[in-house]
Formats: structure tokens, C-alpha cells, sequence
């Protein structure tokens, strides 16, 4: 029982603690989004911003900021990322919305312009990372950390991160629950009861892209996306109105982090990978069971 | 009655106070678009009135929706809803707004009675209970007839089951103006009595004033008391009985004889009918631009 080691053990708990409180920050305000990002349809969005993430990385690495320890060089690690999500965020925002749209810019072109600034980003971030090779600024973690999350790599500065983004994110969501779900479930009816859906747009985007580059070390750059769709989209199978369904997404989502992480722990594998398998099991039951149960 | 009809009302005059919606002089042109979606289109919607705004695809109507929305702005004109900007009286929630469609993510379960409370829970606070709305949102649900598919969720609606929903969102808001965008598309003919049905069951509990936005010429004529025929101006301005095939031909800009001939007398007979049942049109002050016994004494337009 190496979780149970971890747990009793005190020189083992600081290694368990940073990643734990982390994870559940995490499914705190993963949860949450997942809950607009699904009924919003946003999860390619929340794709193209996670991947812009990457490039952020690159451009951290390259500044001599990738590996820095010190709470300046951590707050300046995440703030590059943070503006180069926010910069993706506004991108595919603006392309998917109805202003767009009306200017003959939507539809599938916001498909393509999202998968555009998605790969776009990768190839910059790879480029980056290479060039902070070259420069003696190798990064400190491997790559497939970067891309998968790595549990050994979550620090205390991580774990209050998290948790400070997930009492950010949950206390502007319940301040603005009501307009964000009208807005969620119908923009185009919301913004004729002057509903600020702009306004909200926004909101959504800059919170979708601090969760991201949040989740990031925990669940890496390619899966830390699932984690702003998967809790929701399980829920949905199971819920039969908003609020069983808001309840199941947070369980999943707290459920999902903890197996994720006592997986880990227990059988040495990718933490991000653990999540998301065990929240895609439940999306499948409940995915199956909804199908059987309608004959 | 086919003659395009000359603006009597000057396009410099301030709005009618006594109107609940006034538009004076509206243009509006889309930044992209080949010409004004609206040239010069000046009208009144009277307090307590039924309003349709029939006109084709491409003629104006959804922008006429938007401005009245404050979703868009006119370029050059005046736009009034109850003496506030659109955009005023929108954020207030003064207007009550059916769109055509639900553009939601339906596999979510939300149940109908949350869809309906969406609009009247905009005025609670941050935490307030939204049980304080619910004694009125149950009311409205049953008005429309909803009430027995209230715990359903929206996604195992039909369309004139989701319709229901959203005109008791539209009306738990406690709004003074009501406004139906293609309210009969996609519905039955069956359906779209039962439409007609409802609104002037509404109409005659609740005294709203209603603008319905259509294409449809018999769900117009079924369903109002004046007719606004909109083709980037404002051409016909009447009662729908008077709504001839020359009138349907120069709006339509095709031969409406052919096409609106059989559709022509069904809505001179829906509009009958509609009246036949007691619209209540005679209990109330005349619309703007008519007299008391019907007669029309000004219509908007330039053209």
C-alpha cells in the first residue's frame, strides 16, 4: 500500500500533501467550469487554450523562467502561460462567437482557426523548448510531463496556486451563477433579457485559461483539458436536472482526482492519464447505462 | 390597398409617448451588407396592442427584433421602448423575449421549470433563493399549459412543448411587452392553432402588449390585430383583413396570387375567427394610427 506509506509515513507525506491539495483544488474548479463548458459547448475551445499553453511553456524556458524555484520566477513561469492562453483564450473566443458569425467569420472557419492557434502553439512551444536546449536552459522536467502532468512535480507553490485559483474561479461563478447559465443554456435569448453575454464570455474564457495553465502540472498540457469537460459530461449521464447534475459533476470530478492520484501513487503511473481514464469509466457507465435503461 | 404607402408620420417627430415601442426614421445598415436592412422605418405599438410583423426573408424583421432588443443600433433614427433605450428596457426586463429557437446544449437536464425561471431569477441576488420566484414561474407555466411537463427535461421536449417553456420564461419575468420571434416555425398546423389559442388566452389574462414576428401570414393574421408588412421599409400598416394578394405582391415582390391566393383567404378567415373570439382589441384605446372605429390614419414608411 504505497498510498498508505505516503500517508503515515512523515517523511513521505510532503511528497503526497502538494500533489493531494493540488488535485483537489483542481477538481474544485475543473468541476465547475465543466459544467458551462459542456452545456456551452466550449471544449474545443478549451483545447486550443490548453495547447496555447505550450507555447507559453517554450517561451518561459527560453526567458530562463522554466525551472525557476523562487516564488518570483514561479509567479513569472505562470503568468507567461497564463497571457498565452488568455491570448489563445480571446482568439478562438472571438472566432466562435456570434459577433463573429455575423462578420462572416464563423462556422467552420472558427473550427479551423481554433485548430490553426492549437497546433500553432505546439509547434512554437517544441521550437521554443529546443532553442532553451541550445541556450543551457533545458528544461527540468521531461517533456511527456509536460505533456501528460507528472505528480512528482507539483510543489507547495502548486498546491496554494490551486487552491487560491479554485476559491477564485468557484466565488465568481456562484456570484454570477444565474446570467451564466441563462447565458450557457441560450446566449442568443440571454442577451435579448439583457443578459452582458460579452461580458460573460470574457469571464468564462479568462477563468477557462487560469484553470488551464492551473491544472497544467498535475495533468500536463493535453490533459488538462479533460478535466474542464470530463467531470460534467459524466454527470449529464447520469443527472436528471442542473443541480443533481452540478452535485454529480463535483464528485466525479473529486472522485476522478483522488483515484487518479492514489493510482499514481499506488502503481507508478501518469498521474493526468489516471484521472482521465477513471472520469471517462464513469462517463462510459453512465454513457451505457443511459442507453440501456431508453431500450 | 397595394399602393406602397408614403410616411405620414414626419420622420424628425419625437416618439409618441403614448407608445410603448416607437421607432422614428430607423435605418440600420450590417457592416457587410449590400444595402440598409432598414430604410426610414417609422412606427407605433400601442399599450395593450397585438402587433405582426409580417414581411419576407431578408426583409428587416430580425433587425427590427434586435433594435427592439437593443441588440443592435440604428445608425440614424429613434428607438423607444417604454420611454428607455432597448437596451434599458431590456436589462430591466420589460420585454418579455420568445426567440425561434433554443440554441441550448438539450442533452443537458435542465428541467423546464428551470428554463422558465431563467429570465425572473436575473433580478434576485447573488443569494437570494430563487424559491421566491417559484409560486410565479409555476403560475405562468400553468397559464401556457406547461405545468405537467414542468420536471421534464427540456431536451425530451417537443417543439411546441419547448415553445410553452420559453414563452412562460418570457412572461414569469414580469414583463410589459412581449415579443415573438417566428413563434410557428417548425410546428404543425395543429400546433400552430393551439399557438394562436394560447397568445389570445394571454392576451386576454394578462392585457400584454405583443408583437409577433413572422413570415407566416396566417400566424400573423391569426394573431394580431394590426399588421406591419416590412420589406426594408414599412409598406402595408392595417388590419390583416385587409391584407390582399397586391399587398402580399408588392412586399413578397413575387406574384403573390399564385402564391398567397389560398393562403390569402385562410388568414382573412384566421383573422376573423381570431377576432370573432373576443381578442379584446374593442375594450381597449385604439392603436396608434387608428381611430376608434378602425380606420387607419397614419403609416409609417418612406418608400
Amino acid at each position: 500500500m504505497n498510498t498508505w506509506n505516503y500517508l503515515t509515513d512523515p517523511a513521505l507525506r510532503s511528497l503526497f500533501w502538494p500533489p493531494l491539495v493540488a488535485g483537489l483544488s483542481i477538481a474544485l474548479f475543473g468541476g465547475a467550469l465543466s459544467i458551462f463548458v459542456v452545456l456551452k459547448r466550449m471544449a474545443f475551445i478549451g483545447q486550443g487554450i490548453s495547447h496555447a499553453a505550450f507555447g507559453g511553456i517554450g517561451v518561459a524556458y527560453v526567458l530562463g523562467l522554466g525551472g525557476a524555484a523562487s516564488p518570483a520566477g514561479y509567479a513569472g513561469q505562470l503568468g507567461i502561460v497564463f497571457v498565452f492562453c488568455l491570448l489563445a483564450a480571446m482568439q478562438v473566443g472571438f472566432l466562435t462567437s456570434d459577433r463573429a458569425t455575423r462578420a462572416g467569420r464563423g462556422g467552420t472557419q472558427s473550427d479551423t482557426a481554433i485548430g490553426i492557434v492549437l497546433v500553432a502553439s505546439m509547434a512554437l512551444g517544441s521550437l521554443l523548448l529546443h532553442q532553451a536546449e541550445r541556450l543551457g536552459r533545458a528544461p527540468t522536467v521531461s517533456w511527456e510531463s509536460l505533456l501528460f502532468g507528472s505528480i512528482v512535480s507539483v510543489t507547495w507553490n502548486d498546491a496554494w496556486a490551486s487552491l487560491l485559483v479554485a476559491c477564485v474561479v468557484l466565488g465568481a461563478i456562484i456570484a454570477v451563477r444565474r446570467p451564466l447559465m441563462f447565458w450557457a443554456f441560450d446566449e442568443h435569448a440571454a442577451a435579448g433579457f439583457g443578459v452582458p453575454v460579452q461580458r460573460l464570455r470574457l469571464m468564462l474564457l479568462i477563468l477557462l485559461a487560469l484553470a488551464t495553465v492551473t491544472a497544467m502540472r498535475l495533468a500536463g498540457v493535453v490533459l488538462a483539458t479533460a478535466m474542464l469537460v470530463l467531470p460534467a459530461a459524466a454527470a449529464v449521464q447520469f443527472a436528471r436536472d442542473a443541480r443533481g447534475a452540478a452535485v454529480l459533476t463535483m464528485v466525479f470530478a473529486v472522485v476522478g482526482v483522488l483515484a487518479g492520484v492514489v493510482l499514481s501513487f499506488e502503481f507508478d503511473v501518469p498521474t493526468g492519464a489516471s484521472i482521465v481514464l477513471t472520469l471517462a469509466t464513469i462517463f462510459g457507465v453512465g454513457w451505457t447505462r443511459a442507453r440501456l435503461s431508453r431500450g | 390597398m397595394s399602393e406602397v404607402r408614403p410616411a405620414l408620420d414626419a420622420p424628425s417627430a419625437p416618439p409618441d409617448r403614448g407608445a410603448v415601442i416607437s421607432l422614428r426614421d430607423v435605418w440600420f445598415t450590417y457592416p457587410r451588407g449590400e444595402g440598409p436592412a432598414l430604410r426610414g422605418v417609422s412606427l407605433d405599438v400601442g399599450a395593450g396592442e397585438r402587433l405582426g410583423i409580417l414581411g419576407p426573408n431578408g426583409g428587416g424583421k430580425s433587425t427590427f427584433l434586435k433594435l427592439a432588443l437593443g441588440l443592435l443600433r440604428p445608425q440614424q433614427g429613434v428607438i423607444e421602448v417604454l420611454g428607455l433605450s432597448p437596451a434599458e428596457a431590456a436589462r430591466r426586463r420589460l420585454i418579455g423575449y420568445v426567440p425561434q429557437r433554443v440554441e441550448a446544449e438539450l442533452s443537458f437536464p435542465i428541467t423546464a421549470r428551470h428554463a422558465a425561471s431563467m429570465a425572473a431569477n436575473l433580478g434576485l441576488g447573488a443569494w437570494e433563493s430563487a424559491k421566491r420566484n417559484r409560486a410565479r414561474v409555476d403560475r405562468m407555466l400553468d397559464l401556457v399549459g406547461a405545468m405537467s411537463f414542468a420536471q421534464t427535461p427540456v431536451g425530451e421536449l417537443s417543439g411546441g412543448q419547448l415553445q410553452r417553456v420559453m414563452i412562460a420564461r418570457a412572461l414569469a419575468g414580469e414583463p410589459r411587452i412581449l415579443l415573438l420571434d417566428e413563434p410557428t416555425v417548425g410546428i404543425d398546423p395543429s400546433g400552430q392553432r393551439q399557438f394562436s389559442e394560447l397568445l389570445q388566452r394571454l392576451h386576454q389574462e394578462l392585457k400584454l402588449t405583443t408583437v409577433v414576428v413572422s413570415h407566416d401570414l396566417r400566424t400573423v393574421a391569426a394573431t394580431s390585430d394590426r399588421v406591419a408588412c416590412l420589406a426594408q421599409t414599412l409598406h402595408y400598416h392595417d388590419s390583416p383583413t385587409g391584407l390582399t394578394p397586391a399587398v402580399l405582391a408588392e412586399v413578397f415582390r413575387h406574384d403573390a396570387a399564385a402564391i398567397f391566393g389560398d393562403l390569402h383567404v385562410d388568414a382573412h378567415r384566421a383573422s376573423e375567427c381570431a377576432h370573432d373570439h373576443g381578442a379584446g382589441h374593442d375594450t381597449r384605446a385604439p392603436a396608434p394610427g387608428r381611430q376608434a372605429d378602425g380606420s387607419r390614419t397614419s403609416a409609417g414608411g418612406t418608400s
